[in-house]
């Protein structure tokens, strides 16, 4: 059903309701019909995009349909004019919204135990510290560091880290695929591994203080990348051979774009694995391992 | 920074009528921003050598010279300047009515290994419409106008048909028309040889007796071009075949659907594109009345006639640069498992609960010659981590009582690797190779290269080997 369709049909819904208001005064018959009528919208971010045709008769269907497969960029949505229509523009705002609930949302509270993780908390103690203070999100306190002292091997030869970074749906999106390819890779390999750690509130260089910490001679981190209005799901690994406070970034190497739409979690876990034995095999990672 | 390799790759063409050797440099380089999980493509293709056009030796009607096809191609190398050991892929493609004969087979594969460590031996009529419409530039043209157009490459034993949609082939036909199928004597201008299907058009236009010996000949061999060309409209008309066209139409997928336009290409094309020749005779066939009869058709008249970039050489060069896939990065390859040729891609069974199963099907391949079979994964409903360990299981269970090593499967989806390192995990010291990126619509083979250097990537060549008997 088109979104038009929905808002005639609420509408009309609602003018009944107003008419039979006068015959029937009761107030809570007036209020759950509109609610439940409302319930039946199909949610705006659920329709897919790149096979949504908008123009009503194209002249070359098929041609316009490839067209908008080709890209997941907002293209063909149909008559130019002072404003967009209103489907293309409440859909914007409904990507945006799922942008920034990917920012503002909390990765639950039990995942990281699901998981087998020890989970710490940056400095950050609130998500508007975390946006307005990088540099807190790059540390830990005592009692955390504490809590990875009692919680974690040292000295492991790859340290996994995951966190939320600027989007806790790419963690809960892709750790359940990623994680389990990406230790089954590394095991098959030879390579012993330490304990996972998440990290609430973390950015890519909270792996230095841990580095400092746990001596591992690789550490990765999982981190959600910021979200764009394309997907607000996709994932960043960050390698650093022998993680330490004061390594510059050139020395970390990169691998993005981890979502359903780019490389695919469990595909991708595998690829860093044979990523990461090759920064164990070289003792370098970065610029320096190119 | 983007590292590029180079591959060179040879592509030959043995014809009905034409024998051809081309030479070309295929670039690749990793298309994927420096920050992404890296893909190996072919970026550049560039003709570096293109051979001259030799008459297909041959020692009898039945029998192909396979010691002149070899003098022929060591020939073309040395003009050339290269060595068969510098040749790092391509393939050798026998078509056609020479494809027929006796000896193709024997001689094909004997050719492919004098010509390089990696050059494979392909044939049969589907690949060679697809190749033919590649090299053509029918494919690329397709693309571009986002249209579907069909490429008929006219050669001297067979009419190769492929329809391209938006580059995209959906079909393919081979029809017993060609070019090369009435001979004649260049100085007598009298007919000297009709092959069994120009056979076949004679009698049915000229039943039994019919044929007056005081007839003209020119006017005989046009009236039997024309009942060729007939068929040929019948079938991109989609009307019903009468029972003249039977012998003729050897195999013919091709869709019902709207062509956008027509490229022709193929020896007898050029008469297409440039008509009007007197000399009908000179190439002592009637290769120039039949692309005077093509003008006159249907075909001609009812689609937009598009030129192509290539004409005679459409074969060799789509042999020669458009047969090759790069399958990479995110791939397993045990080490000196490779190269690996004429594998054949076993399809699996689909049981309950939609699990696969691939045990009966490889059972066909049991006894035969071939090494090993390549185990085809089809497109799966996601590609959670679950899901692979599901079907690496269902993989595992199974790969131990097929038979050959190393263990070859390809998968449609983006998941070579972690499939692979799963069936590593539960087969640890069974050699693999698990590749994804192929594209397997048009071949039944595979010829897999050895790894390229930096990148893991590996070159495969998905062909066909039906040899028309």
């Amino acid at each position: 059903m088109s979104l038009e369709d929905n808002v005639r049909l609420i509408v009309e819904q609602m003018l009944k309701d107003m008419g039979k208001g006068k015959s029937q005064p009761s107030a809570s018959s007036q209020a759950t019909a509109p609610i439940l009528d409302e319930c039946q919208i199909t949610d705006l971010a659920e329709i897919d995009l790149q096979r949504y045709l908008q123009v009503p008769s194209p002249a070359n269907s098929a041609l316009y349909a490839e067209m908008k497969l080709s890209t997941p960029a907002r293209i063909g949505v149909w008559r130019c004019g002072p404003r967009p229509l209103t489907d293309t523009l409440l859909r914007f705002r409904a990507d945006h919204a799922i942008a920034q609930d990917s920012v503002l949302g909390e990765v639950p509270e039990d995942f990281p135990a699901k998981y087998g993780m020890v989970s710490v908390q940056s400095l950050c103690q609130s998500k508007d510290e975390y946006l307005t203070r990088p540099d807190l999100g790059r540390k830990l306190d005592a009692e955390n560091l504490e809590i990875l002292r009692q919680g974690c091997q040292k000295g492991a030869m790859v340290q996994i880290i995951v966190s939320d970074g600027l989007s806790s749906k790419a963690v809960e999106a892709n750790i359940p695929n990623l994680l389990p390819a990406l230790t089954q890779g590394l095991e098959g390999m030879g390579v012993k591994l330490g304990t996972t750690i998440f990290v609430r509130g973390g950015r890519v260089a909270v792996m230095d203080t841990i580095g400092e910490e746990l001596k591992p001679e690789v550490a990765v981190i999982l981190i959600g990348e910021r979200p764009g209005l394309g997907t607000a799901e996709s994932m960043s690994a960050y390698m650093g051979y022998n993680p330490r406070q004061g390594m510059v970034e050139s020395e970390r190497t990169v691998i993005s774009n981890i979502h359903k739409g780019g490389t695919p979690a469990a595909e991708a876990g595998a690829h860093l694995a044979s990523l990461i034995k090759k920064i164990l095999d070289v003792k370098a990672s970065g610029v320096k391992l190119e | 920074m983007a590292k590029e390799m180079a591959l060179v790759s040879v592509g030959i063409d043995v014809g009905t009528t034409t024998t051809q050797l081309v030479i070309s440099q295929l670039t690749l380089v990793n298309v994927m921003p420096g920050s992404q999980v890296p893909k190996v493509e072919i970026s550049h293709k560039s003709i570096t050598y293109m051979g001259n056009v030799y008459i297909t030796p041959f020692e009898d009607r039945q029998h192909v010279d396979g010691a002149a096809l070899r003098a022929i191609i060591a020939k073309e190398y040395e003009k050339a300047g290269v060595k068969p050991e510098q040749i790092d892929t391509g393939a050798i493609i026998i078509t056609g009515e020479t494809a027929k004969k006796e000896n193709a087979s024997e001689i094909i594969h004997s050719l492919a290994d004098y010509a390089g460590d990696f050059v494979v031996a392909t044939a049969g009529p589907d690949l060679e419409s697809v190749i033919a419409g590649k090299g053509s530039g029918a494919e690329a043209l397709s693309k571009r106008l986002h249209a579907c157009i069909a490429n008929i490459d006219i050669g001297g034993g067979t009419t190769n048909i492929a329809y391209f949609d938006r580059g995209k082939c959906i079909g393919t036909a081979c029809i017993n028309v060609g070019g090369r199928l009435f001979e004649v004597d260049p100085l007598t201008h009298h007919l000297n040889y009709i092959s069994a299907p120009g056979q076949t058009v004679m009698n049915h236009c000229y039943p039994s007796g019919s044929l007056e010996p005081s007839e003209d000949e020119v006017l005989v061999i046009r009236k039997c071009l024309k009942a060729m060309v007939e068929c040929v409209e019948r079938v991109i008309f989609q009307e019903p075949l009468l029972a003249q066209d039977r012998p003729l139409v050897m195999t013919n997928t091709l869709p019902d659907i709207l062509l956008n336009g027509v490229v022709f290409s193929g020896g007898v094309a050029k008469y297409i594109y440039l008509p009007g020749i007197k000399e009908w005779w000179i190439h002592g066939d009637v290769g120039p009345l039949l692309a005077e009869a093509f003008r006159e058709s249907r075909i001609h008249s009812s689609f937009s006639v598009h030129e192509g970039s290539e004409t005679i050489h459409a074969t060799v060069l789509g042999a020669g640069a458009h047969t090759v896939n790069v399958s990479g990065s995110t791939i397993t390859i045990s080490k000196d498992s490779l190269p690996l040729r004429n594998v054949p891609a076993v399809y699996p069974e689909v049981g309950a609960l939609g699990m696969f199963s691939w045990l009966k099907p490889a059972e066909n391949y049991n006894d035969s010659l071939y090494r090993t079979v390549a185990l085809v994964v089809p497109a799966l409903p996601n590609t959670d981590f679950k899901t692979i360990c599901t079907l690496a299981e269902a993989l595992a269970s199974e790969l131990p009582i097929i038979k050959g090593e190393p263990k070859v499967i390809i998968v449609q989806q983006d998941i070579a690797k972690v499939l692979g390192q799963t069936l590593q995990r539960l087969l640890p010291s069974v050699p693999l190779i698990c590749l994804d990126g192929i594209e397997l619509a048009l071949g039944d083979f595979l010829d897999i290269a050895k790894p390229l250097p930096h990148e893991d990537a590996v070159p495969v060549i998905v062909k066909t080997l039906v040899f028309a008997r």
